[in-house]
């Protein structure tokens, strides 16, 4: 260990570690596109503290807010096969339980955090475009539906970018909590090559630098968009 | 052409509108006054419902309607007959002018993108756009803004426009150009029910002026009826309050 790092292995794994990134994008967006739509409707109904629902909303987001994500996955990854044990039994589905793709869990654990996390977001957004903007969708003949699609969802969007950026990211960094499922994704990948030869301290290095790329990568995408979104703010903003 | 009777709306316990009736013809141009609170907002609000009565009926030319229990595709239905320009204009902030103005032809109404194009240009050019087509909201002074508002009502040819205090958020030196914007489509012959304290408007502009106060309409009849033989007792005080000491009405 004492004769420094070991480039070829620090090279290697590198590649090693990127080819977990495919895995991670994908519950990325997979989380962000049910916890988009979700959390929009959810903050809808805090907003217009629709009974029940608004509750509802308000005790979920203080659940998944106040405990780490990490107990999250423990949660769902030794809960979730139990549950299905039983419907497979009930049903006389043959099929092992530990057959399930852990990206499943995956899916499930990331959606549901990044749910939370939208609802405040979208709930602070849509609290910054006034009622007026609605009233007057309406006065011009818009439904209901058109008038968020064309008048309430682009101004939302403008405002909460920034932060659904931010949980994108943070989304993003918490994919690495996977190898707690044995998820073959980018951290667990870059540690096990390590296993074999005690290369830790190059495994991390790459991990670091794949995620700072990834993150960074992303993080520009997103300015640019929210460049283009902002331009009728270009005055005043 | 509207014809509005007995509009009740409570918020709570507090009745705001006790009992309101209406009657606008053709090419009226009526103001209503009244001190803050009689309810003058509520009552533009409940005609387009932007507010629901807890109770009223209205006819809307060939449509007739209870204001409580109408349905949506009445009230979609109503709401293309009837514009509204807002006290604090709510342009579509992520919208340019003219797209603030083709909205509500092209997705509320279908028409074509390039025939609401036109019509919105025109309807611009009317208040005195015709150089700001692109600007975004953030980009108008609050008189252009205005007057974007006023275009976008004129542009969707509704029966009738409805105005609430449509200058009393503006600076006083932009007063002059929305009123005179406002003067000019009343000449063209557009049906307009207008709340303002702008008496020189309801003077120079108005058929009918309606007086109203705590939920109820105190007095109505035209400008002259109005300002120069008032009959009932509150009408006089609240002119003598909102009328400068020397005003003299003359025609
Ligand atoms: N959404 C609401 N909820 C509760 N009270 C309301 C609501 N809207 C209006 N009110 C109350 O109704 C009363 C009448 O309001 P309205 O806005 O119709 O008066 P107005 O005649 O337009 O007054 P102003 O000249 O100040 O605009 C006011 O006392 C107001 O506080
Ligand atoms: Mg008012």
């Amino acid at each position: 260990m004492s004769e420094g790092l070991n480039y070829q292995f620090l090279v290697d794994t590198f590649f090693v570690a990127l080819s977990g990134v495919p895995i991670a994008l994908l519950i990325t967006i997979v989380a962000l596109l049910i916890a988009l739509p979700l959390g929009f409707l959810l903050a809808l109904t805090r907003i217009n503290r629709i009974p029940v629902l608004n509750r509802f909303a308000q005790i979920y987001v203080s659940f998944v807010r106040g405990t780490p994500v990490i107990i999250q996955i423990f949660i769902i990854y030794s809960s979730v096969p139990l549950l299905l044990a039983s419907i497979f039994e009930k049903y006389n589905i043959n099929m092992n339980v530990y057959d399930v793709n852990p990206i499943w869990y995956a899916f499930i654990v990331f959606s549901l955090n990044t749910t939370a996390i939208l609802i405040e977001v979208f709930r602070s957004a849509l609290s910054t475009v006034s009622k007026g903007q609605l009233e007057a969708a309406y006065s011009v003949g818009l439904t209901n539906v058109q008038a968020f699609r064309r008048i309430i969802i682009p101004q939302t969007l403008v405002v909460a970018l920034p932060n659904i950026c931010t949980a994108t990211v943070n989304l993003i960094k918490a994919t690495s909590l996977g190898y707690a499922m044995s998820l073959q994704e980018i951290t667990l990948r870059a540690k096990v090559a390590a296993n074999v030869g005690y290369n830790y301290v190059e495994a991390y290095i790459d991990i670091f630098l794949v995620y700072l790329i990834l993150c960074s990568l992303v993080e520009y995408i997103f300015k640019l968009y929210e460049k283009r979104l902002r331009r009728y703010k270009a005055v005043n903003a | 052409m509207l014809e509005i009777t007995n509009i009740h709306k409570s918020f709570g316990n507090n009745e705001i509108l006790k009992g309101v009736d209406l009657q606008i013809d053709k090419g009226d141009v009526v103001v209503i006054l009244g001190p803050s609170g009689s309810g003058k907002t509520t009552l533009l609000r409940c005609i387009n419902f932007l507010e629901k009565a807890d109770q009223g009926h209205a006819i809307f030319g060939d449509i007739d309607v209870n204001l409580k229990t109408a349905s949506k595709k009445q009230i979609h239905e109503i709401r293309q007959k009837v514009a509204f320009v807002f006290q604090n204009y709510n342009l579509f902030n992520n919208k340019t002018a003219l797209e603030n103005v083709t909205e509500g032809l092209i997705i509320g109404r279908k028409v074509s993108k390039d025939e609401a194009n036109e019509i919105g240009k025109k309807a611009l050019d009317k208040v005195g756009l015709a150089e700001k087509y692109n600007a975004y909201p953030s980009e108008l002074s609050g008189g252009q803004q205005q007057r974007v508002g006023i275009a976008r009502a004129v542009a969707l040819n509704p029966d009738i426009i409805l105005f609430d205090e449509p200058t009393s958020a503006l600076d006083p030196e932009l007063v002059g150009e929305v009123l005179t914007v406002m003067r000019n489509i009343a000449n063209e012959g557009t049906t307009m029910l207008v709340v303002t304290h702008e008496m020189s408007f309801a003077k120079d502009v108005a058929n009918r002026v309606i007086f109203m106060d705590a939920g109820v309409v105190v007095e109505e009849g035209t400008p002259k009826d109005i300002f120069v033989n008032p009959k009932e007792e509150r009408t006089k005080k609240f002119l003598k309050r909102v009328l400068p000491e020397d005003y003299i009405f003359y025609i």
